[in-house]
């Protein structure tokens, strides 16, 4: 054979395509939690005084949070639980991690397999499919969660995190994991728990440090600041969770949840929350009178909402610091200005590549049966009691023990009867302002 | 070629045609469960030889197991017959073409070994993207000898390009799959995003490939030519298909282009519906790929070329004409 025959260089083709793809690219590096970049920027506003230039100093505070979180969590691959967290390490450490088995064939690595996709290595909700996904995956790291047995402000317990991890959330990309053991899916709760108690510390610190401390001054390292002003109030509430659950008033007479929403023995029963749902509860501002959720549709859940708020605040600082005439500055205020712009420039990055285009979020079609927070009747009256912690649904009972609420406990489950008889309720029955077509239940 | 002896290339090249098949497969499984790590041992499973781990503690052991050490006995079996394949071959009178394919296999399937044993014991997803995109350049060659081998006596015609284009095209697809299988979880939204693109590209290029393969030979292609592309067109439109299925049974309706009812269910992570899809989307693309590598020979490419470099011609680029 010459050497230029086809043959020698098909497979000369081959060896190459091998090694081209074996050394094109490199190994991947071990993972690692992002730094919450929007925090981080925004705790670094300069101030007048600085002595180093602004982006070396704000780089050594991110540094040193970066630091102590790593101190106090460990990282990815070896998590750390203080006693204070309550945490479980022999859980954290099942779901940390990647994937592999042990030597007794048990899976771990579970939240890299199932989560990290979606919900990303730091609970950031970025991970790589985020952007195309609509609700965009929980960030964790605020520390807030929809659907759960307690008050609104409160964390839910480590049932609700399951039963949530069990049944997923339909109409979303979040699925059931009911197919997974048990151990798993407890393991997992645990690790959502240290994702989001580590992503809470982390804001605290910054904004400890945004208010705080001076330019140039280090945060606290000391047990006292770290342990027992960080991180124990945030545990604290974590653990008192189970004490935080909503009071289930009794179910009235007339309200049969055995039958179907629809049924005559439920007639007036739902005839009284429908009267609540045009009346005090203030339903139709956003789900519209006709409950297809046609009502006030631009607004943001608390995480899109932070990200437009310093959205517009970066836009207009940018335009007016383009705007400023240097020419007259004395140095020391050139000086101030230069960092200022610093700093605005890399927000605007930070923007670009550390959040998601902000989403507004519909009010529910309640037409369609879907319900995110689950569909007993027991689920219903949760998400109507609290509302739904981080969007805009706000809650019909009373925001906190002993509180009062706008509508009367027992009454809520005549809007919960309503709310199950909307997705039967015929044409002509709607007493909207335009007549229901079949393509609205859809 | 003697004509008279059995042909034993062929019939070794199409056994290792089935078993890369299957061997694919169970790869295809073990990323899809993510059970690339369930033994965390390399050559050997937990210890034992690979050939001497008890079967009953494989059969019985959670499924992950039996996954990896599968693939891992499947891969062994495709060796030993790539090496079987290689030494027949070499003895045959078999064109040059088909020798050193087989030379190819023998070099691919050891690269291939070696990069599998790396992927465990280095744990790494970069190796195993390199591993993934291996596996069916090894299908394809060994499809390739199991046609370059088949006794006929048909002469290579003029040949279009686009059946060799259609095989190009699939195989990169392959490859931009494999990059969004083998996720980094640290990469950002905007390169999943990307890869994402990529894929979608990648579909347009074969299925425009497969069409105008189809209709090229058509035209003037022999019966089996036309049977293949025909058939390579079908394979095509249901692998669209299955990748937007393997989309929704991993994220979802996308959200705003169909109403929120179309799925009256929450999606179900490890179900062995979306398990199935997913897999299924993988395996159709290698049998894309090994299908339009039997269109390309089939419709005169290879043999052209071939039959050219056996008389010693210099002439390459006429088979290209
Ligand atoms: C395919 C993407 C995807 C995957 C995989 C995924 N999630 Fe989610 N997850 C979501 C989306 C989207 C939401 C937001 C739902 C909403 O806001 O209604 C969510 C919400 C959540 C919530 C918040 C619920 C609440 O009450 O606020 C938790 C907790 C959660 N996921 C945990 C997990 C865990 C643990 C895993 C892995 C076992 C996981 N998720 C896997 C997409 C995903
Ligand atoms: C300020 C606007 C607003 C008001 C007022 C409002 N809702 Fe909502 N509602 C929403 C939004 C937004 C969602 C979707 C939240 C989400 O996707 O997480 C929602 C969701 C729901 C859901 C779905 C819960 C689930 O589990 O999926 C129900 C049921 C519901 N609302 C009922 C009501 C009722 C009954 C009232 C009146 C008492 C009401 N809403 C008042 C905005 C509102």
């Amino acid at each position: 054979m010459r050497q230029s025959s086809p043959s020698h260089r098909f497979v000369a083709a081959i060896i190459a395509i091998v090694t081209v793809a074996a050394v094109g690219c490199g190994k991947t590096p071990p993972a690692s939690f992002r730094l919450n970049m929007v925090q981080a920027t925004k705790a670094t506003v300069p101030e007048s005084g600085l002595e180093k230039p602004w982006a070396s100093w704000s780089r050594e505070r991110q540094q040193q949070v970066a630091t102590i979180l790593e101190a106090m969590f460990g990282t990815p691959d070896e998590p750390v639980a203080l006693p204070e967290t309550g945490l479980d390490l022999a859980k954290l450490q099942l779901a940390a991690g990647p994937v592999r088995s042990d030597i007794v064939g048990r899976k771990n690595g579970l939240y890299r397999e199932h989560c990290a996709h979606c919900h990303g290595i730091s609970g950031d909700g970025m991970g790589p499919t985020a952007a195309f996904l609509n609700p965009y995956p929980r960030d964790y790291r605020q520390g807030k969660f929809k659907f759960k047995s307690t008050w609104r402000d409160a964390k839910p317990t480590h049932d609700d995190l399951v039963r949530l991890l069990h049944e997923g959330v339909i109409g979303t990309s979040m699925p059931s994991f009911a197919l997974l053991p048990p151990a798993q899916v407890d393991a997992l709760a645990e690790y959502v728990k240290y994702l989001s108690m580590r992503g809470e510390a982390e804001i605290a610190l910054f904004t400890y440090a945004e208010q705080e401390l001076g330019a140039d001054e280090a945060l606290p390292t000391t047990k006292e600041f770290l342990v027992d002003e960080v991180l124990t109030p945030i545990a604290e509430k974590w653990q008192g969770a189970a004490d935080a659950r909503i009071p289930v008033a009794a179910i009235p007479a007339g309200v049969d949840f055995n039958l179907p929403g629809n049924d005559l023995a439920n007639r007036d029963s739902v005839a009284r929350g429908k009267a609540l749902f045009l009346g005090d509860g203030g339903c139709v501002k956003c789900h519209g009178v006709t409950a297809l959720g046609d009502g006030q549709a631009n607004d943001y859940d608390d995480w899109n909402k932070a990200i437009v708020a310093v959205s517009a605040e970066v836009a207009v600082g940018l335009l007016s610091s383009k705007e400023a005439a240097t020419g007259g500055m004395s140095s020391d205020a050139l000086a101030d200005h230069r960092a200022r712009s610093a700093w605005l420039d890399s927000f605007a990055h930070v923007l670009e590549g550390d959040a998601l285009r902000p989403r507004t979020i519909p009010p529910r079609n309640l037409r369609i049966g879907h319900y995110r927070g689950g569909r007993r009747p027991i689920d219903l009256y949760r998400r109507l009691y609290t509302g739904i912690n981080g969007a805009p649904m706000p809650g019909v009972g009373p925001s906190g023990p002993g509180g009062k609420g706008s509508v009367a406990d027992e009454e809520i489950w005549h809007l919960v009867n309503y709310i199950r008889s909307l997705p039967y309720e015929m044409d002509g029955e709607l007493g909207a302002d335009r007549p229901m077509v079949a393509k609205d239940r859809f | 070629m003697t004509g008279r002896s059995f042909n034993w290339t062929h019939l070794v090249a199409c056994l290792l045609v089935g078993v890369t098949a299957v061997l694919l497969s169970f790869g295809a499984l073990v990323t899809t469960y993510e059970a690339a790590m369930a033994v965390p041992d390399w050559p050997g499973t937990y210890g034992h030889n690979l050939l001497l781990y008890p079967w009953a503690d494989w059969l019985q052991g959670p499924w992950d197991l039996f996954l990896e050490h599968g693939h891992r006995l499947l891969g062994a079996l495709a060796g030993m017959v790539t090496l079987v394949l290689a030494a027949v071959a070499w003895r045959s009178s078999a064109r040059p073409m088909v020798k050193w394919l087989a030379m190819a296999a023998v070099a691919l399937v050891v690269v291939q070994g070696a990069l599998g044993g790396a992927r465990v014991l280095l744990d790494d997803k970069t190796v195993a993207k390199v591993h993934a995109c291996t596996g069916p350049l090894f299908f394809a060659v060994a499809v390739a000898i199991a046609c370059l081998s088949r006794r006929s006596s048909e002469q290579g015609t003029r040949l279009s390009r686009l059946p060799v284009a259609l095989v190009v095209a699939s195989y990169l697809q392959l490859v931009a799959g494999a990059q969004l299988r083998h996720l980094d979880a640290a990469v950002s939204p905007s390169v999943f995003r990307g890869l994402v693109g990529l894929h979608i590209l990648g579909a347009f290029a074969v299925t425009v490939f497969a069409v105008a393969s189809a209709s090229s030979v058509g035209i003037d292609g022999s019966l089996s030519s036309r049977r293949w592309s025909r058939g390579i067109v079908a394979l095509v439109v249901l692998q669209l298909l299955l990748g937007l299925g393997a989309w929704v049974v991993s994220w979802g309706m996308p959200a705003g282009l169909v109403p929120e009812s179309w799925l009256s269910e929450p999606l179900r992570a490890r179900s062995v519906w979306s398990a199935m899809v997913v897999t299924g989307h993988v395996v159709l693309g290698m049998l894309i790929l090994a299908s339009s590598v039997v269109l390309a020979i089939d419709a005169g490419g290879w043999r052209a070329v071939t039959s050219a470099s056996a008389a010693g011609s210099s002439s390459q680029s006429r088979a290209f004409a």
